[in-house]
C-alpha cells in the first residue's frame, strides 16, 4: 500500500482557500455571462430589462478582475518586464527576486490601507449602488484584494529569503 | 534630486521583474504624495473600472478566446481556409496567413496562435515543400498577425483608454474595428506576395480545388463560421452593442464547444475560466492602477510639457511619426502589449493629437508597431515561444523572422503615412 505523506494543517487550509477562491471566481464569471445575456433577451423580446442589471454587471467586472489578480499572485504571475532576470543566476537572482517581491508586498499594503480608509468613509457617507446594495460593499473588494495580494507577495519573498539562507551553490 | 533618484530606482525595479502594476502604483503614490493629495484617491481611480461599461467586453471575449484555443477550432479553421483558398497562387502560405489572422483576432496575440496553429501549419508547410527557414519564420511572425482585426482585445483596450482621456475627439470602439480591417488586409497581402516571390525558384504546386472537400470542411465548421458575422454583423447591423456582442459570443462559444462539438468537457470549464480570468485580472489591475497614474500625469500637465518639448525640436508631423514608430517598435519588443497600451497611450495620445494625428489612426499605428514588436529580435516574446515550441535555437529564429519583419515594416510605413487606408471606412 502506498503511503501518503500527511499534509500539514497549513497546506490543507491553503488548499481549501484556493478552492473557495477558484469557485467564487468561476461563479462570478458565470453569473456575469448569464446576466449579460439575460439582459439582451429581456430587452429584445420583452421591451425592457432589469434596471440595475447594467450596474451589477459592471461591478462584477471589477470583482472578477481583482479576484483574478489575487489568483495570479499565488505564484507571482503578474505582467512584468523580464529582460534582465534571464541573465542572473544563483544567489544574485534569489536576492533580486526577494527585493522585488518584498517591494510589491509593501506597495500593495500601502494601497490596501488607503483604500480601506476610502471604503470606511463611503460606509459613513456613501449611497446605494444598485438594488439597495450599498456602494461601500461593491468597493470593499479593492482593499480586500490588495491585502491578499500583499500577503501573497510577503509569503513569496519569505520563501525566497529561506532559499537564500539554505542556498548551496 | 529625490525625484530623479526615485525614478531611477523604479526603473531598475521594473527591468528586474517587478510586476508592472506595482511599479505604476509606486509612481502614483510618490506623485500624489508630492502633490499633497490623500492616497485614498488611488482607490477611487481603481473603482472607475466599475464605471466603464465597455470593459465588460474584455472578460467575455477573453473567455471566448480561451475556449476556442482549447478546442479543435484551429484544425477546422486550417481545413476550411485550405479548402477555399488553397488553390490560389501562393497556396498554403496564404492559407497560413489568413488562418493565423482570424485566429489571433479572436484569441488575442498571447502566443496561443503559435502554439495552436503553428503546430499544425509548420509541419504542413515543410511537407508541402516550403523551405524550413521560411516556414518557421512564417509561423513565428504570423503569431501576432490579426491584432488589427475585430474583436481583438488590444483594439478594445485602446478604445477604452482613449475614451478616458477627453481629447476632444470621439474614439468609438466600433470605429477602431472598422479602421483595422484594411491595414490588416494590406499586411496579409504583402506577406502573401513575399511568399510568392520567396518561392519563385521553388514553385509549390497548388492544392487542387475539390468541391467535395470544401463542402465537407464547411460542414465540419458550420457552428464556428457564424462567429465573425455575429461580431461584425451584430455590431454594424445595429443589433448589438460591443458588450452585447461579447456576451453572445461567450455564451455561444461555450454552448458550441461543450455541447455540440463536445471537445471541452464540463469538468474542464472551471479551469479554463480560471486561466482566462487570471489573464483578465492581470490586465484589469494594470488598467486600474494606470487610471490613477494617468490622472496624476494630467494634473501635472505632463503630456502638454512633453508636447512643448518635442515641438521645440520636431515641427514636422512626418518626422514625429518616424520617431514614434521607432519608439513603439522598441517598446513593443520589451513590454507586453497590454502594459504598453496602458502606460504609453496616456502620454502619447495627447501629443499625437496636437500634431494633428487622428486618434483612431494613432491606435492602428500603435498596434501595428506592437504586432511587429512581438517578434523583434532580441527579446520579442513570440521568438521565445516559437523557439520553445519548435525546438529551434533562438538565433535560427532571429534569422528566419527578419525577412518577414522587413515586409511588415514596409506595411507599417504605408499604414503610418497613408491615414486614409485606416480612416476611409469611417469617413474622417
Amino acid at each position: 500500500m502506498k503511503k501518503h505523506p500527511r499534509k500539514s494543517f497549513l497546506e490543507r487550509s491553503q488548499m481549501i482557500i484556493y478552492r473557495v477562491e477558484d469557485s467564487i471566481l468561476v461563479g462570478l464569471l458565470l453569473f456575469m455571462i448569464f446576466m449579460a445575456v439575460l439582459q439582451i433577451f429581456l430587452r429584445n423580446f420583452f421591451g425592457g430589462g432589469i434596471v440595475w442589471s447594467e450596474v451589477l454587471v459592471r461591478v462584477l467586472v471589477l470583482w472578477v478582475g481583482l479576484i483574478g489578480a489575487m489568483v495570479a499572485s499565488r505564484q507571482g504571475n503578474h505582467i512584468n518586464i523580464d529582460i534582465m532576470n534571464r541573465y542572473l543566476s544563483g544567489r544574485v537572482k534569489i536576492v533580486v527576486t526577494f527585493v522585488v517581491e518584498l517591494f510589491t508586498a509593501v506597495i500593495c499594503l500601502i494601497v490596501a490601507y488607503y483604500s480601506l480608509q476610502f471604503v470606511q468613509s463611503e460606509f459613513t457617507y456613501g449611497g446605494e449602488s444598485f438594488a439597495k446594495v450599498p456602494i461601500w460593499l461593491c468597493e470593499s473588494i479593492i482593499p480586500f484584494a490588495f491585502m491578499v495580494i500583499s500577503l501573497r507577495y510577503f509569503l513569496l519573498s519569505f520563501i525566497n529569503f529561506k532559499n537564500f539562507i539554505e542556498f548551496r551553490p | 534630486m529625490t525625484l530623479y533618484l526615485s525614478a531611477l530606482i523604479l526603473f531598475f525595479l521594473a527591468i528586474f521583474g517587478t510586476p508592472l502594476f506595482a511599479v505604476i502604483l509606486a509612481a502614483s503614490i510618490l506623485g500624489f504624495h508630492y502633490l499633497g493629495v490623500n492616497l485614498s484617491v488611488i482607490a477611487i481611480e481603481i473603482y472607475r473600472i466599475a464605471d466603464t461599461p465597455v470593459l465588460l467586453a474584455l472578460p467575455l471575449f477573453t473567455f471566448a478566446g480561451y475556449m476556442l484555443g482549447e478546442s479543435n477550432t484551429s484544425h477546422r479553421l486550417v481545413r476550411v481556409t485550405k479548402a477555399i483558398i488553397g488553390c490560389m497562387p501562393g497556396g498554403l502560405a496564404v492559407v497560413a496567413f489568413v488562418a493565423c489572422a482570424f485566429f489571433t483576432a479572436f484569441t488575442g496575440a498571447s502566443g496561443v496562435t503559435i502554439v495552436a496553429l503553428g503546430a499544425l501549419l509548420y509541419p504542413a508547410l515543410t511537407e508541402a515543400g516550403y523551405r524550413d527557414k521560411f516556414s518557421i519564420g512564417l509561423v513565428t511572425s504570423s503569431g501576432s498577425l490579426g491584432l488589427l482585426l475585430p474583436p481583438s482585445l488590444p483594439l478594445i483596450l485602446y478604445g477604452i483608454i482613449a475614451q478616458q482621456m477627453n481629447i476632444g475627439k470621439n474614439v468609438a470602439i466600433s470605429d477602431l474595428f472598422l479602421a483595422g480591417i484594411f491595414p490588416a488586409l494590406l499586411m496579409v497581402l504583402m506577406l502573401s506576395l513575399y511568399g510568392l516571390w520567396e518561392n519563385r525558384r521553388n514553385p509549390i504546386p497548388c492544392e487542387p480545388f475539390s468541391s467535395k472537400d470544401t463542402v465537407a470542411a464547411l460542414r465540419e465548421s458550420i457552428w464556428e463560421i457564424p462567429l465573425p458575422f455575429f461580431v461584425l454583423g451584430g455590431i454594424y447591423g445595429g443589433f448589438f452593442a460591443i458588450t452585447e456582442a461579447a456576451a453572445v459570443t461567450a455564451m455561444y462559444v461555450m454552448v458550441v464547444e461543450v455541447f455540440i462539438y463536445k471537445e471541452i468537457k464540463i469538468s474542464q470549464l472551471p479551469s479554463i475560466m480560471r486561466e482566462s480570468m487570471i489573464m483578465v485580472g492581470g490586465i484589469l489591475l494594470i488598467l486600474g492602477v494606470a487610471l490613477a497614474s494617468t490622472n496624476f500625469l494630467i494634473d501635472a500637465e505632463v503630456p502638454m510639457r512633453l508636447f512643448n518639448l518635442i515641438q521645440a525640436h520636431v515641427t514636422n508631423k512626418i518626422v514625429f511619426l518616424i520617431l514614434l514608430n521607432i519608439l513603439l517598435l522598441i517598446l513593443g519588443a520589451i513590454l507586453d502589449i497590454f502594459s504598453a497600451l496602458v502606460i504609453m497611450i496616456p502620454i502619447i495620445l495627447p501629443v499625437a493629437v496636437n500634431y494633428g494625428i487622428d486618434p483612431v489612426h494613432l491606435g492602428i499605428i500603435f498596434l501595428a508597431n506592437m504586432q511587429i514588436g512581438y517578434f523583434t529580435p532580441p527579446v520579442g516574446m513570440n521568438l521565445f515561444i516559437a523557439s520553445y515550441r519548435f525546438d529551434k535555437s533562438i538565433t535560427e529564429l532571429y534569422q528566419a523572422a527578419i525577412p518577414f519583419m522587413i515586409v511588415l515594416l514596409a506595411a507599417l510605413l504605408i499604414i503610418t503615412y497613408w491615414p486614409a487606408l485606416s480612416l476611409f471606412l469611417i469617413q474622417r
